[in-house]
């Protein structure tokens, strides 16, 4: 079996497109991303719905109140170009509503000037305004951005410290939704060249007939082309952890305009506590991409077909988990929808990465989702070790 | 030749999609002995059933009924003694693009549990005597298909196997890699004493090369003997004459 597994290895790293499309699609993806978000960070300047509170009965709130709103007021009457806050609405709410509104996540930005702002300041020449922003929305952010700004140059800077309230971490991680999708979908296609190639390109080339002949069972050849393609996804599983760290850097730099503040870099970056899991879980995506891939792929009269139906057959279930998980309501269906959803195995690996992530794991779910993941692929291997003996395979 | 028998079948059918529309009979009722040492060549027209043949006897096929033995063995039963002991040229043969010259025989060999120092001295061996040697280190990618074909003989014969099976060795080779090929061919048959199982559609290398013929038909063994055996029994010119003769049914004495 060795000298099998050397020549796979052998014909892969020459295979220099191969590898360059391994080392390339997951740092694209991730430095992709990257680039997206802090092009966005800098672009965020659509006009959005700010709620505001006034709690201070002292002139300093009063007084950074009546800018505000006179400022919106202002803005009305003036082009696009002109504005600095761009309020798409103002209103005023008391602090129950505030409060409401923001629990519900119905308010993007709710600016809260508390009671004591006034009293604090004239103590110690420093206050504090509070600004409620949904970090998952880049308007919101960006909004949110404009406000501190605009009150800090109204109160002076040094005179006015913003505590920026965000959803929780866990509710509303971009990045850990992003590092789902990005996952599901680079990786369960990702192994597609390499398995095909490795069946239906050997029957293409005609190179099988003699392997076959060769005193090896065939449950070995197979075993070989699954430990190469396993080796394959370490290789691809690498290049996701630099691609990662690339995004996230992307995430935390400064660009021009941009206005990505701690509270977004922290939401819109990848925990990297998590990356551990994410390969695991990557790992476990491609395995049942490998075992799906080499059923079709035994099936297969050429290696373009079996890369089609292979892309065609898990383009729909990638994309719905995929989104999904991005939107976090992988688990929120019931009905066939829901038993759709839990049969396709890729949406066990997101459900363990979010079991793992989330404050109480149910560890007899988790070793469920990493068993079924686990027992798919194996049964898939098993199917296509059959294929691989019935006859037709070198007809 | 009085040698062993190393093949033998008996009322060999072997039958694709049976009990369908598309029913095909590929062999039917096929009786041969060939003995070691021997150079057997198959001849028929294409769709004669003797690539279907050379699968039932490397195992890559099952027969639907009758028997088949390879080295006293039954395909059916044995098939890992006989894979260890036989070669089998495909006649679409392909190869590992992305692999040397080299290294495809060594592969190859290394899949038999071949020592990589014996599988080194072998290579160099046959990769000098297809006149391959100097390019050796190149990925066969670039080569010509002759110059392929010339590395898959040298392939099969890696194993140095008793037996083998070579569907169409010479073709797409130039003249002269011809003759280097049926000379080595040769030489294997009468000293190294291997058995060559050929298929060829250029009746001047069975005559050349073949002690014996069988000419296959539809599933069946029209014929069976030396060249000059059956030339003389359907009292043919030559083996051509006997083989269009046989083939279409016209031209050719038959008892």
């Amino acid at each position: 079996m060795m000298w099998l597994l050397r020549k796979e290895l052998k014909s892969i790293i020459r295979s220099r497109w191969l590898i360059f499309g391994f080392m390339m699609s997951p740092l694209f993806a991730w430095t992709f991303q990257g680039f997206f978000l802090n092009f966005v960070f800098a672009q965020s300047i659509e006009p959005e719905h700010v709620y505001i509170t006034i709690e201070d009965e002292g002139a300093w709130g009063q007084l950074l109140y009546d800018r505000i709103v006179s400022q919106y007021q202002y803005e009305t009457t003036v082009p696009d170009e002109q504005r600095f806050l761009k309020f798409s609405n103002l209103t005023t709410v008391s602090v129950e509503d505030g409060l409401a509104l923001w629990d519900n996540r119905t308010a993007p930005v709710w600016v809260y000037i508390p009671a004591n702002f006034s009293s604090i300041i004239e103590q110690y020449n420093v206050t504090t305004l509070i600004i409620y922003v949904n970090t998952g929305s880049f308007k919101a952010s960006a909004a949110a951005e404009r406000i501190a700004l605009f009150s800090q140059w109204q109160i002076r800077v040094t005179d006015l410290y913003i505590n920026r309230i965000t959803p929780p971490t866990a509710e509303a991680s971009y990045g850990h939704q992003l590092a789902i999708f990005l996952v599901m979908i680079t990786s369960v296609l990702a192994p597609s060249p390499y398995v095909s190639k490795s069946f239906a390109g050997e029957r293409e080339q005609h190179t099988l007939e003699a392997l076959l002949v060769v005193p090896i069972s065939r449950l070995r050849i197979l075993a070989a082309k699954l430990v190469a393609g396993i080796v394959l996804t370490a290789f691809y599983s690498a290049f996701t952890v630099v691609g990662i760290v690339a995004y996230n850097a992307l995430v935390a730099f400064e660009g021009a305009g941009s206005v990505n503040s701690q509270s977004q870099i922290a939401y819109y970056s990848v925990n990297v506590y998590s990356i551990p899991l994410i390969v695991f879980c990557q790992f476990l995506v491609l395995l049942c991409a490998i075992g799906i891939g080499i059923v079709i792929s035994t099936m297969a009269k050429d290696q373009a077909t079996s890369e089609s139906v292979n892309n065609l057959l898990l383009l729909v279930p990638t994309m719905i988990i995929g989104i999904l998980g991005f939107t976090g309501s992988i688990t929120q269906f019931g009905g066939p929808f829901g038993l759709f959803v839990y049969l396709i195995p890729f949406s066990h690996a997101i459900m363990f990465l979010n079991g793992v992530l989330s404050p109480n794991p149910n560890w007899g779910t988790l070793t469920f989702n990493v068993v079924y993941m686990v027992v798919f692929t194996i049964v898939t291997l098993v199917i296509g070790a059959k294929l691989f003996e019935r006859e037709a395979i070198i007809a | 030749m009085d040698g062993e028998t190393v093949i033998e079948t008996i009322d060999l059918v072997k039958v694709f999609d049976e009990g369908k529309k598309r029913e095909v009979v590929a062999l039917n009722g096929i009786d041969l002995k060939i003995r070691r040492g021997e150079v057997f060549g198959l001849l028929g027209p294409n769709g004669a059933g003797k690539t279907t043949l050379i699968r039932v006897l490397v195992g890559l096929l099952t027969p639907t009924s009758g028997t088949a033995r390879v080295l006293g063995k039954d395909v059916t039963e044995d098939i890992e003694y006989i894979r260890e002991r036989v070669a089998l040229l495909p006649q679409e043969a392909g190869i590992y693009d992305r692999l040397t010259a080299r290294e495809n025989l060594i592969y190859y060999g290394g899949l038999y549990g071949i020592p990589e120092d014996e599988l080194e001295k072998r290579a160099q061996k046959l990769l000098d005597t297809v006149g391959l040697l100097k390019k050796q280190d190149y990925q066969v990618k670039g080569f010509s298909g002759g110059m392929k074909r010339k590395v898959l003989v040298a392939r099969a014969l890696i194993i140095e196997p008793e037996i083998i099976f070579l569907d169409e060795p010479t073709t797409g080779i130039d003249t002269i890699g011809a003759r280097i090929v049926r000379n080595l061919l040769k030489k294997l048959s009468t000293e190294d004493n291997l058995t060559i199982i050929l298929t060829t559609h250029d009746l001047n290398e069975v005559t050349e090369l073949c002690d014996r013929v069988g000419i296959l038909n539809e599933g069946k063994l029209a014929a069976i003997g030396e060249p000059s055996e059956l030339e003389e029994k359907f009292r043919a010119a030559n083996l051509e004459e006997v083989f269009t003769g046989l083939v279409t049914g016209e031209g050719v004495y038959q008892e």
